[in-house]
């Protein structure tokens, strides 16, 4: 097997200590810590994971998608701030994660991505975390910039709109994406029947 | 590019918080769209896309489909008509290796709103026939030039005539889905009924656009969609 490209760690200090919005320009931040180099041939030709944004996680680590790969990803986009929809869509998530067997649910990883790039700061993330309970060890919370998160919600299919008022207008959808990061299947709407994304999780988690 | 000084676009709806309008700082917009020789630079010094290294997550199988090779526009795409039959992925990407962005719906539509002699049309009836009427007009298979059309107040071409346009946020018209699929204020688009919540109903070009954009999916690659930039100050 021939050993990857080595590549340069970029320490650039983009970053504004503890906010999402750290930049005006849509160029990409560089990543400064524990990316995993990858080049965008290493994934398939339908995978998410082709996109180079960076992301902050409420634990303060800059991540790209790709960091996601290897295991089947169950992905939703919300806000904190969000009290009707996303409230239910945490709890779609956790019924799914609840209802499968633990050998399964050990792995797969939970997303939840904001689309709240002023208010859902990592810290504002991690309150969130530690309201709903959510484990550090299967969810990962993520914030990005403006462009990233227009540019996720695209790849997802996410429609989405901030009204005057700081609440966003937003599909409800949960996404399963494979190993690879490709898309395998949504689950569109509130409360919905689990059963089949339950399935798919599993037989992923098989393959 | 021209400067678009700032000012106030006014939705076709208007959300419950109830405000007038939408702020729009000024900012620069292209005169002209890009052309199929602008972007055949672009694919020159970005070979991952063009058209068969293009991966499918950012553009559909119709991507540049009228060109006639990866850098071959050919006949039925000239250098000086613009480009269409790409994705917002690739026109984004475009953007950025110009070092401008795409505009914003609101941008857009500002810029848009002001027909040869006046920054607002909005009491202008034969304007707005004009670009209903253009709506009705099925797009030839091979485009005409870039630049044929009048300007308008602003001194921009062809926003409205010749082709539609992405904008970087086409994705926030909420018109997908089942009655559970979105969570919206914009529902009340859905159906007739609904329309007269709308600012004015007599704006047709603007319901035309509106469902336009909420049909589109960001790999999709249109015929008659193509794209400008926008640029900050």
């Amino acid at each position: 097997m021939k050993p990857k490209p080595k590549t340069l760690f970029l320490s650039v200090a983009i970053l504004t200590l503890g906010s999402c919005v750290t930049q005006s320009s849509p160029v990409a931040a560089q990543s400064s810590c524990c990316v995993k180099a990858e080049t965008p041939a290493a994934f398939t030709d339908k995978s998410i994971y082709q996109t180079e944004s960076i992301w902050t996680t409420d634990q303060e680590k800059h991540i790209k998608l790709s960091a996601l790969a290897g295991r089947p990803q169950v992905v939703a986009m919300f806000f904190a701030h969000c009290q009707f929809a996303c409230p239910i869509i945490v709890n779609d998530m956790k019924r799914i994660e609840a209802a499968l067997p633990a050998d399964v649910s050990d792995r797969i990883g939970f997303n939840l991505v904001s689309f709240d790039a002023k208010r859902d700061t990592p810290s504002a993330l991690a309150e969130y975390r530690e309201a709903r309970d959510l484990p550090a060890k299967s969810w990962t919370l993520m914030c990005g910039h403006p462009d990233d998160v227009l540019e996720l919600a695209a790849l997802l299919g996410v429609r989405f709109k901030e009204d005057g008022n700081g609440q966003f207008a937003h599909s409800n959808v949960i996404t399963i994406l494979n190993a690879q990061g490709e898309i395998v299947h949504q689950q569109i709407g509130l409360n919905q029947d689990i059963h089949e994304t339950v399935r798919l999780l599993q037989q992923l988690v098989k393959n | 590019m021209a400067l678009i000084p700032t000012g106030v676009y006014h939705p076709l709806f208007r959300s419950e918080s109830g405000s007038n309008g939408v702020h729009v700082k000024s900012f620069y917009l292209d005169i002209l769209p890009v052309t199929n020789g602008d972007f055949l630079a672009f694919v020159r010094a970005n070979p991952r896309w063009q058209r068969s290294r293009v991966k499918r997550i950012f553009a559909d199988e119709f991507y540049l489909k009228s060109w006639a090779g990866d850098l071959e526009p050919g006949s039925n795409a000239p250098a000086n008509a613009p480009v269409t039959d790409v994705s917002w992925f690739a026109a984004k990407a475009y953007a950025q290796w110009k070092g401008n962005r795409l505009p914003t719906l609101a941008e857009w539509e500002y810029a848009a709103s002001a027909n040869s002699t006046r920054a607002d049309s909005e009491q202008d009836p034969e304007f707005k026939r004009q670009v209903l009427n253009w709506y009705c007009t099925p797009a030839t298979a091979r485009l005409s030039p870039v630049g044929l059309g009048q300007t308008n107040f602003w001194g921009i071409h062809d926003l409205h005539g010749l082709v539609w346009e992405w904008v970087a946020d086409f994705n926030s018209a909420l018109l997908t889905g089942g009655a559970q699929g979105d969570t919206g204020l914009d529902r009340r688009l859905f159906c007739g009924g609904g329309a007269q919540g709308a600012a004015d109903v007599q704006d047709y070009p603007a319901f035309m656009r509106y469902a336009f954009r909420s049909s589109l999916k960001a790999d999709y690659c249109v015929h008659n969609l193509g794209f400008r930039c926008a640029k900050d100050l």
